[in-house]
């Protein structure tokens, strides 16, 4: 643990001891050191004395040339066991005399370098002249080891050690004790903060044990307590006000909200609000009816993520502009997701500063009330349609009808005339006679068409061919008088209504028929009807597979402009004395070919003949 | 003692060394004051009878004193001759003669030197003689007394005494 981290108690202890550890260690080791220096100079000096005596001890025996009794001077070193080696030189240099006797001559200096002793790896060691008198005689080499200094320092080093040893274990002992005058308030204020900060009670108080800094701190700290408190009970005071009322507030808005958003689920309509990078904020609940996706995969997300189909709709260009803070209406949408038509509003959503930051959507599903308004439309074209047949029938029934009336009441009234002419009677009663059965055509086929009705009769499977075959049998005698040919492929089974597509064939093929002057040659033809040109004919529906019946003759024909005019009710293009007819036939049959959701049309020029088509629906699975 | 050798062909070695030994009694050795009557009185190393040493001694002397007193070399021919000499050397070895030299400075603090091995039986007071090819000394040490002479302890350690 670093010193920093530590408890106050161990860092006072911890200066305490160093302080005392680094006092001790400089006092001993100055001591030391002093000594070290004393004890070289007092070895130093004790070399030289011993030199001293040996020198002056010597001069007799180098003056008179006794190497002997030199050889027993230095012997006597033997007392002082650190004197390692010593020799005497004569005045011209040479070795004299040696100690120890035997140590080689090899071992001294070979030359007197210096007077006086010098220290030299552990060694003292140097030279003394051996005078008598002022006259130098030779001169004297010592050697002494410095054991003796080492020893003695080893020994003071010990006593220095166990001298810092005791001084800190009593240094220790005592800062334990008196460190606690500093650490004790300190650390009973910080158990008290400690207590306050654990268990938040502002009320302890911390107890002062002195007038010192620490006494003074303790103070300052409990006064500071008591402001807190204080200020802690106003704030708590103030807190429960402020929670009574965000609690009403926020009543009161999940009051609102709860009420804005049954009022925003509750709506008919689809609302939606998008962030300004168009990511779903809000959809309110009719999006679970209309999305197969769940509300909660929706919101966050980015609209071309949940619906890439909208990429190229209008709806992203209508959201794009209402980001720029325009109110956009958009009065028929269709969404590409739903396949359903909308009333879309696009309404920019502004902060305080005006800033937009979204866009509400509102989608009106306008699908039905459209698909309605359709139906509506159709029925009153239809209504119109049927209108003004109405008004044409009603025209031309009353003049059709009216003429062999008149022809009725004028022969009635010349019969009066000529009562007793029995000839003349006779050729008027059958004129009369004629004109009433001719009426009684007329309004037989007036009844017949407005029999045709639009009631969807159950429609059945009907084989073509075998009406076609009915008919050929119907029309046996005409056939044969005229010597007629009709040609024909095998026709389809189809659904329809049986009574009324026979009444269509039989009308064309009766007025093929009948309009022609020749043999007359029917050639019936069949195929199926191409996309191309189901799609060319806007009455025809996409969806439906349609076969197209031609008849054509060898007939007489009639001009081209007339190729409309021809399927109106009593439209007669001949007089009734080249062609009986009551020129119903042809509205019937458009009458018919419309109940089948079909359409017929005619061309033809005058002499060559005639060419009605007739598209029908087909089964599906009809065979050509 | 190389360089006393210098120069020196007609002194034998021993007597060279004898020379120095003379000088080197100066050191070693206290004379009573009585024996100088002034202080730049010579200090005088006599030699009677035949001199065996040459010019080397007179060498070997030469600048140095003794004390205050220069150190001077005086040769005698007779007895009669000898004046105030602190060192005697005594050349002769005959016995009379030796004895009357003897008996001539007895009592006048004067170190009788001599090569006679029976010169400490004659009377005299310091003996040369040779062993294992050292010269040696044999100090009187009695009569040395009894001519006020102070002999230095140092200089009765190598020598032989009695």
């Amino acid at each position: 643990m670093k010193l920093r981290d530590a408890p106050i108690q161990r860092k006072l202890m911890s200066v305490i001891l160093l302080t005392c550890l680094t006092v001790l260690v400089l006092m001993v080791s100055a001591y030391i050191i002093l000594e070290y220096y004393s004890f070289r100079k007092a070895a130093q000096n004790n070399v030289l004395t011993l030199g001293r005596v040996l020198a002056s001890n010597s001069s007799a025996a180098l003056a008179f040339d006794s190497p002997k009794d030199a050889n027993e001077i230095l012997n006597a070193l033997k007392a002082n066991p650190h004197i390692v080696e010593a020799c005497l030189y004569d005045i011209d240099g040479e070795i004299f005399a040696k100690y120890p006797v035997n140590a080689p001559s090899g071992n001294f200096p070979s030359a007197i370098q210096f007077e006086g002793y010098r220290f030299d790896k552990g060694y003292i060691s140097g030279f003394n002249a051996v005078m008598q008198e002022d006259k130098k005689l030779g001169t004297l080499y010592l050697k002494s080891d410095m054991e003796e200094m080492y020893a003695q320092l080893r020994h003071y080093g010990l006593i220095g050690l166990l001298l810092i040893a005791g001084s800190l274990i009593l240094a220790y002992m005592l800062s334990k004790i008196l460190q606690k005058s500093i650490s004790e308030p300190i650390l009973a204020l910080e158990q008290t903060a400690r207590i306050i900060s654990e268990q938040h009670d502002y009320s302890v108080r911390a107890t002062a044990h002195g007038k010192d800094e620490v006494g003074a701190l303790t103070n300052a700290f409990n006064h500071m307590l008591t402001q807190i408190h204080d200020q802690n009970q106003e704030i708590i005071s103030f807190n429960q006000n402020l929670e009574l009322k965000v609690n009403e507030r926020t009543q009161a808005l999940q009051q609102q909200k709860d009420f804005v958003e049954t009022i925003i689920n509750s709506s008919v309509d689809l609302v939606a609000v998008f962030d300004n990078d168009l990511n779903y904020i809000m959809l309110n609940k009719r999006a679970d009816d209309y999305y197969e996706k769940k509300r909660e995969n929706i919101l966050g997300k980015n609209i071309l993520e949940v619906f890439p189909e909208i990429k190229d709709s209008p709806m992203l260009r209508d959201l794009k502009k209402a980001l720029n803070g325009e109110a956009v209406y958009d009065a028929k949408y269709k969404s590409p997701v739903l396949n359903r038509s909308f009333e879309n509003y696009y309404i920019p959503l502004k902060d305080k500063d005006e800033k937009i930051y979204g866009v509400l959507t509102l989608g009106h599903d306008i699908t039905n009330i459209m698909e309605a308004n359709e139906k509506l439309e159709t029925v009153n074209t239809e209504l119109l349609k049927s209108n003004r047949d109405l008004e044409q029938f009603a025209y031309v029934a009353s003049h059709d009808l009216q003429e062999p009336l008149r022809k009725i009441q004028t022969f009635t009234q010349l019969m009066g005339d000529s009562f007793y002419d029995e000839e003349k009677q006779k050729n008027y009663h059958k004129k009369i006679a004629q004109a009433a059965s001719r009426m009684q055509n007329l309004i037989q086929d007036v009844l017949n068409f407005s029999r045709i009705s639009k009631t969807e009769e159950a429609f059945v499977d009907i084989d073509l061919n075998k009406i076609l075959e009915n008919l050929k049998n119907d029309f046996e005698l005409i056939i044969r008088e005229k010597e007629a040919v009709i040609n024909h492929p095998v026709l389809p089974v189809i659904k329809g209504i049986p009574l009324q597509l026979s009444q269509l064939f039989s009308n064309i093929i009766s007025n093929a028929l009948k309009y022609n002057e020749k043999k007359p040659v029917i050639n019936i033809s069949l195929e199926k009807l191409s996309a191309e040109e189901i799609k060319k004919n806007l009455k025809l529906s996409e969806n439906v597979s349609y076969i197209k019946i031609k008849f054509s003759d060898n007939g007489i024909g009639f001009e081209p402009q007339f190729s409309e005019q021809i399927f109106n009710i009593f439209q007669r293009l001949h007089g009734k004395q080249t062609y009986s007819g009551t020129g119903i036939g042809l509205a019937i049959c458009k009458k018919i070919v419309e109940n089948h959701h079909g359409i017929i049309y005619a061309y033809s020029e005058p002499n060559i003949g005639a060419t009605f088509t007739v598209i029908l629906p087909s089964q599906r699975n009809t065979t050509l | 003692m190389s360089h006393l050798l210098c120069g020196q062909n007609k002194t034998a070695p021993e007597y060279q060394v004898k020379a120095v030994f003379l000088y080197n009694f100066t050191q070693f050795i206290e004379w009573p004051p009585s024996s100088f009557k002034e202080p730049d009185d010579p200090f005088i190393i006599g030699i009677i009878g035949d001199d065996p040493f040459g010019s080397y001694l007179d060498e070997t002397v030469a600048g140095e004193r003794f004390g205050t007193h220069p150190i001077k070399i005086q040769r005698y021919n007779d007895v009669k001759n000898i004046s105030n000499c602190q060192i005697l050397y005594i050349s002769s070895d005959d016995v009379e003669t030796t004895k009357k030299i003897l008996s001539a400075v007895s009592g006048k603090g004067v170190l009788t030197v001599s090569d006679v091995p029976n010169f400490y039986k004659w009377g005299g007071t310091v003996r040369f003689f040779t062993e294992n090819n050292k010269i040696r000394l044999q100090i009187n040490v009695d009569l040395s007394k009894a001519e006020e002479l102070d002999i230095s302890s140092k200089l009765l350690n190598v020598a032989k005494t009695n």
